[in-house]
């Protein structure tokens, strides 16, 4: 039947939530290949449906390709969109830099794209006010000033921005301002004890 | 999301706030309270509120420098910068979600600002956002192309043909400011029932019913 | 951070497209050239007139909009009245989950192939009747893993929220505080790593 294809890359996108599976050039290549061809083979029939009136049966099987092909580009349309919301998602919860295990997912168009868009977000924030803001922070509402916090890795020197150096070390706990640590805990650094 | 209002007054300049001598701090930051729940909760992109916006922008740094020149062994130095950081909360999570809207309904909107441009109505982004919707429509367009391009006649699916709308249908609670009387509950049906709400009553209610009421400050998303 | 917005499908939805992926049992209206192939059970170059089979909703909704359709629809048997009895009698005894996992979107579509429109009201019914329980449900924590298993795609998405929304009120009851969490994907990428590193040893 037609449309199969299309059918398994979004249920492989579909199925893998908040991560990105690697993007599927040889599927993406196939239905790109099927649309050229159902177009190409519409296009034969269509001259021939023209030139005597018994032959109009063909205008069903124009239709039935021309539904198929629809099918095909909505199915592409749609892995490429999400897979960039995807993208999106990632550039406020992983920061401008990708960890290299996701970046060897993505296609080379979808690295330029994720590079494009932290470009724009990046100007965006810097023409807030006078001095710009950072969106990337302040996710939740403060309630305390000070959080306690456990290190997950060995982080190495973390300065405070009133130039107290901290070692962070593997399993160490912390005291800090919660506005200095918001950040580290995101990306899974810091992990807030409550 | 309580704050003293005498807190801020202390902190504020005086020579700033003379810019705006009819709003007292409290009243920007009810102002500004109002403006993020509202977007919050209204499926589509409302008019911007850059006055409050940047109000709040200066008022946050005019109270950094005032901390700044506290002693350290003053306690009420971390009060007052709990209550920066809530109100830098407020700030960022209303424009955050402002973008979030704007990426999602990138092509409605810019179309949408067109009209209004057309019809000498003001736009519902701010410049900055203008000019962020454009660089990310332009992005994505950039990107379709290249993939799409393998066939030269697929002129008619573009990504920008594929249109997203928010959907302005979906149900929303709302507390009102003022008696309002005769409200079409489904602002789609001419025979539609009318409700009369009273001031102060919370309903929960189609969103496109109130859209315009909540545009022009009549009633609060909750 | 996500928007909060209610479910509503577009041209780029993975769960439409995978709700119009669903098979309708259809009756070939008029010979179609060439597309014997579609017919696994035929060794016909055309496909014949007549010729009953089921095609993916997507191809159904395309080609059957025209004044002279190429497929005549049916409606899908759990649409069908002896079902439609049995979600009247009791829905919330009903496993939605096996009967289809888009019970209501593929309803919402289908049910224009309905030439008595019984299945609209039916549709709304089983919704209504199942949702207190669904709500009953996401409230209890120690609820019935059975129970969450019977639901279809949608109802699972309510629960979902519900449930999440429960344990945040929860939470803000007790401490009256935001725990700052990990970024999502962050998570998952370590535990991601994670396996990876168990496969390799």
């Amino acid at each position: 039947m037609f449309g199969e294809k299309g059918y398994n890359l979004i249920k492989e996108l579909a199925r893998s939530e908040d991560n990105l599976p690697p993007y599927n050039s040889d599927l993406v290549n196939e239905i790109s290949h099927e649309i050229t061809k159902q177009f190409e083979e519409n296009r034969d029939d269509a001259q021939n449906s023209t030139i005597d009136g018994s032959e109009s049966l063909l205008l069903n099987t124009i239709r039935i390709r021309n539904g198929a092909s629809k099918r095909n580009i909505r199915c592409l349309m749609a892995y490429h969109y999400n897979r960039l919301k995807c993208l999106r998602t990632m550039r406020w919860e992983f920061g401008s830099i990708l960890p290299p295990d996701i970046k060897a997912n993505l296609s080379s168009d979808e690295l330029e794209w994720f590079s494009n868009y932290s470009k724009t977000l990046v100007n965006y924030m810097k023409s807030i006010g006078e001095d710009g803001i950072n969106l990337a922070v302040d996710l939740k509402p403060p309630k305390a000033l000070y959080i306690e916090v456990q290190c997950l890795v060995d982080y190495g020197r973390f300065e405070l921005s009133d130039g107290t150096m901290l070692l962070l070390k593997k399993n160490s706990r912390h005291y800090l301002p919660r506005s200095e640590c918001e950040e580290l805990i995101r990306q899974g650094v810091f992990k807030h004890i409550s | 999301m309580d704050l003293d209002d005498t807190n801020l007054e202390d902190l504020n300049d005086s020579n700033d706030s003379e810019d705006y001598v009819h709003i007292t701090p409290a009243e920007v930051l009810e102002l500004m309270e109002e403006t993020w729940v509202n977007e919050k909760f209204a499926p589509e992109i409302l008019p911007n509120k850059t006055e409050v916006v940047d109000i709040i922008l200066e008022q946050i740094k005019s109270m950094e420098v005032n901390i700044k020149n506290l002693s350290n062994d003053d306690f009420t130095k971390n009060i007052y910068q709990l209550e920066v950081d809530k109100l830098r909360f407020m700030v960022t999570s209303y424009l955050r979600t402002r973008l979030e809207k704007i990426e999602s309904y990138v092509v409605h909107i810019l179309k949408e600002e067109e009209k209004r441009v057309e019809k000498g109505e003001s736009k519902y982004l701010s410049e900055q956002e203008y000019k962020f919707a454009q660089d990310y429509s332009r992005s994505m367009d950039r990107y379709f192309n290249k993939i799409m391009n393998f066939c030269p006649n697929l002129t008619s699916d573009t990504w920008s043909s594929k249109v997203i709308e928010p959907n302005n249908n979906s149900f929303v609670f709302m507390k009102s400011k003022k008696t309002i009387e005769g409200l079409p509950i489904d602002i789609t049906n001419a025979d539609s029932d009318l409700v009369d709400i009273k001031s102060g009553s919370r309903v929960i209610i189609c969103y496109s019913s109130i859209e315009e009421l909540v545009k022009n400050g009549d009633v609060n998303l909750i | 951070m996500p928007l909060s917005v209610s479910y509503t499908p577009n041209y780029y939805s993975l769960e439409d497209i995978l709700a119009t992926q669903e098979r309708i049992p259809c009756r070939v209206a008029q010979t179609i050239p060439k597309m014997g192939h579609l017919n696994s059970s035929s060794v016909d170059v055309d496909l014949q007139e007549g010729t009953v089979m089921e095609f993916p909703l997507w191809l159904v909704n395309e080609v059957c909009v025209s004044r002279v359709p190429i497929l005549n629809p049916d409606l899908p048997k759990i649409y069908k009245e002896s079902y439609r009895e049995i979600l009247k009698a009791d829905a919330c005894a009903v496993d939605l989950h096996r009967l289809n996992l888009h019970f209501y979107e593929l309803g919402s579509y289908v049910k224009k192939f309905d030439k008595k429109n019984d299945v609209h009201q039916s549709i709304i019914d089983t919704f209504r009747s199942r949702f207190r329980q669904l709500i009953n449900l996401a409230d209890n924590s120690i609820s019935d893993p059975m129970v969450q298993q019977r639901l279809d795609t949608l109802e699972r998405k309510l629960f979902n929220d519900a449930y999440k929304a429960r344990v945040k009120l929860n939470i803000w009851l007790e401490h009256s505080a935001t725990v700052i969490e990990a970024a999502n994907m962050v998570v998952n990428h370590k535990k991601r790593k994670r396996i990876n590193l168990e496969e390799l040893l």
